[in-house]
């Protein structure tokens, strides 16, 4: 099992990152689950209750898109609210990242 | 573990929840093996890459049923919420327990005395009259409705309270679980 900080660190960054990756372009969850499960090494599953909280909290919404083979696939978009709380986030993150940096580096 | 079987688990965690809740999740979860299959990996790679059903069903129940106390203030939300917060094991319910069950018991005996007292106003105000109270008729129904309409306040302040108290214990619970947690210990 990682270390507690570890959990703690990721369990922060992952809402940021999903929102990071919707203000890029809309997406799919098992686009954005690909995605992060290389990066930030998550199980692919946890994205489907993150993507139901976004939506309960109205910071994403869904729409469906036909595809050529099998049912219609649903589309993720950063709504308003959404965009909004994805740039104060990231300003929260890299002052807080900053910051913690500048120490680190002063550590050495 | 095969689609069939990794789907099976899912629909049974998520037993319970509003049929049309169970089905959006399952066709999100099928849409990901479908997904997986196109990218030429077979059943089991997708199983595993996912994670662990049962711990994927209990945080979907988590959501759902928050949602569900924010949109509806009920006793049976309330329950749902505070129980799917504790099944989360965010919170150590050892420890937490003998406390939770003390407030709501310290809740609810107010509550009865609220009643109580609330008859009591309503006695007060319609036999009183009759009894030849001390400072006359109209002195035994003005307690009465004094009673009455205080007991009823405190029953008032004593939601809020209630209210409150779920919404801080949920606060916590979310705040301590944020999701990731079950994916990194599968």
């Amino acid at each position: 099992m990682p270390e507690a900080i570890e959990i703690q660190l990721k369990k922060g960054a992952l809402e940021l990152c999903v929102l990071a990756l919707l203000s890029q372009h809309d997406s799919y969850a098992y686009e954005i689950a690909s995605k992060l499960a290389d990066a930030i090494g998550m199980g692919e599953g946890t994205i489907y209750p993150l993507m139901r909280r976004l939506q309960a909290d109205g910071l994403v919404e869904t729409y469906l898109v036909e595809s050529k083979e099998g049912p219609p696939r649903k589309y993720y978009r950063l709504s308003e609210a959404g965009k909004q709380n994805f740039i104060s986030q990231q300003a929260a993150w890299k002052s807080f990242s900053g910051a913690v940096e500048t120490i680190l580096g002063g550590a050495q | 573990m095969t689609r069939q079987a990794f789907l099976a688990r899912l629909r049974e965690g998520l037993r319970g929840l509003p049929a049309q809740t169970v089905a959006d999740v399952i066709s999100d979860y099928e849409a990901h093996f479908a997904d997986g299959a196109a990218e030429g990996r077979s059943e089991a790679e997708v199983a595993a890459a996912l994670g662990n059903p049962d711990r994927l069903a209990r945080e979907l129940r988590a959501e759902s049923s928050l949602n569900r106390w924010r949109d509806e203030r009920s006793p049976s939300s309330a329950a749902a919420a505070v129980f799917a917060v504790l099944g989360l094991g965010a919170l150590d319910i050892l420890i937490l327990l003998p406390i939770l069950m003390s407030v709501a018991a310290t809740i609810f005996a107010f509550f009865v005395v609220a009643v109580v007292m609330f008859f009591v106003g309503a006695f007060a105000l319609a036999a009183g009259p009759f009894t030849d109270p001390p400072g006359g008729p109209g002195a035994a129904i003005l307690v009465g409705i004094g009673v009455m309409s205080g007991s009823a306040s405190a029953g008032a302040i004593l939601t809020i309270i209630t209210i409150g108290l779920i919404n801080a214990l949920v606060w916590y619970g979310r705040l301590h679980y944020r999701l990731l947690k079950p994916a990194l210990e599968a």
